[in-house]
């Protein structure tokens, strides 16, 4: 039973044909939306066929039970493949070939071989310390008048794609923890308040964190073209109360606390917001307040007490303006503040007189001005914990070492022979690599160099 | 107009007279247009190297100062960049004119692209594009997409080659390097390409994994970049495995290009992180 299985994970075959299942999956996944890019589409389809669609686990694709089946599948035969061929490696990198080996010697060209003036007996310790200097893996074997030397080199070179194989699994098994023991999880929290529950991506469901988030502060900053340059939360992390991590988050800046690192994903505004709001006293100082709505502060003169009950970023089109209640023993005024109440009453004179609650200055002797709105902004953020990356990191990096390995790398073996030819030499370099034959051919005139300049 | 887009404008001409020349060094056999067409590709290069340094500059000026490299107008430019850049060492390298007039009409095809069909203004960055990662992410990507043009261009050479019939070729046959020459260099660019594709896409999901808060999340660009390597990984391996040569192995090469240009191109009609190239 052993045996079929073996040979069906081990087969070329089987790696070309998941490598295009897996291809043309990626390619229908990548025109499928998938879940998380927002349920939009779906409602074009058909419910038969989102049904369909649903069993088959195709608007989350990447994660689906026949996706990681093909993955393992890979690399299976990713294992069984190299293992396969692992020992015809394993005899090139370890086993030293006999220096008199025919094979290498046939078919030389003819600038593979010189003769030099010289006898052999002279030549012959000029050769072998330079060969013994070149290569540390050096043999050398003697026959009736005749020499043979062997050396080798870049016999690393042949686990250059056993390395990358090899990462490309520690790759996947950073995935894989990182898909089991990690999480994704977004949260929006209001500018001021805090949270320590998040709501899961993938696995839905809410997940209580440990700690608390607080919101501090979020800003937008724009370039002159209208184009975003930053946006920027405050956040502290608190544990008992006591804030442990401080710090601005932006995009490309993350923060990890805990294990778990903070994004910079999106923002939006809240009703409500903060008023800036002016009060002035006939002839006297004029005091500027922020405040929130629902919130209330006091006139002193008066022994009124000013309620803030609606704040409102556009009143009927008439731009930013805030309703408050002024309450005071004798009962109480409501009265609509408007940012742009100067062009309202350039546009329409007698607006003052029409609706007396639009007037400024009704409740006498104060004046209030609306300066602006400050947007009750939310931070949106997205966390993530990958216990995985750290692996696939180093998978990365393997990949990176194996790729020059394999392909800058070259086992260059040498085979030299030195023969009597009538009290001269007769020296012939036969070569072989198991890649960069161009290499390997500057290696052979490089040799031949400076064994003719022995002579 | 402001100078650096006038000066790339001018290039992609440049770049039309070299390929022209170059077509004319094939057909005719004459060292001579090879020789113009190279120096013409290289003064190209010059200008194209000054008006991508004045941009820079100019973006400084402007109060938002970054490397050209960050929307698809800016892109393009880069890819022919890369694409005649690596061409012109090439070329000094193998000593042969003949390739020059399979590969530079591409340089030109992305200038011409560039100047005619997307808007060349310097744009500021936005906070996501806020990252070194991404300008080495951009570097290595368009030097593997150029070394991978160039093998194309080898394969297409290698195809044309193929129609040589008879005893005695036509010259123009005769001038085309040998088909043993053009499969081994075809499978070093394709090895120059994979390794930067590869380094490619490493910065690139580092600089995810910054912005995005996930080093790998199957958006659209991603996932054509996986399949682009994986071509690529399939024709290394049915070369080193299988022994595959020649007509297969220019045939790969091509389709290895068109799955880059759609990472390149066709994946901004689909919805996803990459929309701003």
């Amino acid at each position: 039973m052993k045996k079929p299985l073996f040979s069906f994970l081990s087969s070329i075959k089987l790696t070309i044909i998941l490598l295009i299942i897996i291809a043309v999956a990626s390619i229908v996944g990548t025109i499928i939306p998938q879940q998380y890019e927002g349920g939009e589409t779906f409602r074009h389809l058909s419910p038969g066929l989102v049904k369909v669609f649903n069993s088959l686990q195709l608007f989350d694709m990447y994660h689906s039970i026949w996706f990681i089946i093909l993955m393992v599948l890979l690399s299976l035969n990713l294992i069984v493949c190299s293992l396969n061929r692992l020992p015809a490696s394993w005899k090139l990198f370890s086993k030293i070939p006999s220096p008199d080996r025919k094979k290498p010697f046939e078919n030389l060209q003819p600038e593979s071989v010189i003769l030099i003036e010289k006898d052999r007996n002279e030549v012959i310790s000029g050769v072998e310390d330079f060969l013994r200097r070149k290569y540390k893996k050096f043999r050398r074997k003697d026959a009736d008048r005749i020499t043979y030397f062997y050396g080798e080199k870049g016999a690393y070179s042949n686990f250059g794609v056993y390395i990358i194989h090899l990462s490309i699994l520690i790759i996947i098994t950073g995935a894989i923890i990182g898909s089991l023991l990690g999480f994704e999880a977004f949260v929006n929290i209001p500018e001021g308040e805090s949270t320590y529950t998040v709501h899961l991506t993938r696995q839905k469901g809410v997940k209580k964190l440990d700690f608390t988030v607080r919101c501090d502060k979020f800003a937008i900053s724009f370039y002159d073209n209208g184009m975003p340059k930053e946006y920027r939360s405050n956040l502290s992390f608190l544990k008992d109360n006591n804030v442990i991590l401080q710090g601005p988050l932006l995009v490309n800046h993350p923060i990890t606390f805990n294990g778990i690192r903070f994004y910079q994903a999106s923002y939006g505004t809240n009703p409500g917001g903060r008023a800036h709001i002016t009060v002035r006293r006939e002839n006297k100082q004029e005091t500027t307040i922020t405040i929130k709505q629902k919130d209330s502060f006091f006139l002193n003169e008066k022994n009124a007490k000013v309620t803030i009950v609606k704040i409102e970023k556009n009143f009927m089109s008439m731009g930013p303006a805030v309703l408050m209640h002024i309450q005071n023993p004798k009962g109480t005024v409501r009265l609509w503040i408007f940012k742009r109440i100067e062009q309202m009453k350039d546009r329409i004179p007698d607006l003052i007189k029409k609706v007396p609650t639009f007037n400024p200055g009704r409740y006498k002797p104060y004046y209030f001005e609306l300066n602006r709105i400050e947007p009750n902004y939310y931070t949106g953020l997205q966390l993530s914990h990958d216990p995985g990356v750290a692996i696939v990191a180093i998978g990365s990096l393997f990949v990176i070492l194996g790729l020059f390995v394999t392909f800058f790398s070259s086992h260059k073996r040498l085979w030299v022979r030195l023969d009597n030819q009538d009290g001269k030499t007769k020296i012939s370099v036969g070569a072989r690599s198991n890649k960069d034959p161009v290499g390997l051919k500057r290696e052979v005139e490089y040799l031949l160099r400076h064994f003719s300049s022995i002579g | 107009m402001i100078i650096n887009t006038v000066i790339l404008s001018w290039v992609t001409f440049i770049y039309f007279g070299s390929a022209i020349f170059y077509i004319f060094k094939m057909v005719t056999g004459k060292e001579f247009w090879g020789s113009l067409a190279s120096i013409i590709a290289f003064i190209g290069l010059i200008a194209q190297t000054a008006g991508l340094i004045l941009r820079w500059l100019e973006s400084y000026k402007m109060g938002i100062g970054h490397a050209p490299l960050s929307n698809l107008y800016e892109s393009l430019i880069f890819f022919s960049w890369t694409i005649v850049l690596l061409y012109l060492i090439f070329e000094w390298r193998i000593k042969t004119k003949n390739l020059g007039a399979f590969v530079i009409p591409f340089a030109f095809f992305s200038m011409a692209f560039a100047s005619l069909s997307v808007k060349s203004g310097i744009q500021p960055l936005i906070p996501a594009l806020q990252s070194n990662w991404l300008i080495s992410h951009v570097i290595t990507c368009f030097f593997g997409y150029a070394a991978l043009t160039i093998a194309c261009g080898l394969g297409f050479m290698y195809l044309l080659k193929g129609l040589e019939k008879g005893e005695k070729p036509h010259l123009f046959f005769r001038l085309l390097p040998g088909r043993e020459i053009v499969d081994e260099l075809t499978y070093q660019s394709v090895v120059i390409g994979f390794i930067f594709l590869t380094l490619g896409i490493i910065t690139g999901s580092v600089w995810a994994y910054s912005a995005w808060g996930s080093y790998w999340s199957w958006d659209p660009k991603e996932t054509w970049s996986l399949i682009t390597w994986l071509i690529y990984a399939a024709m290394l391996h049915s070369r080193f495995v299988r022994g595959w040569r020649g007509k297969r192995m220019a045939i790969m090469s091509i389709i290895g290009f068109a799955s880059v240009l759609f990472t390149y191109f066709g994946v901004n009609y689909l919805p996803g992180l990459h929309s701003y190239f």
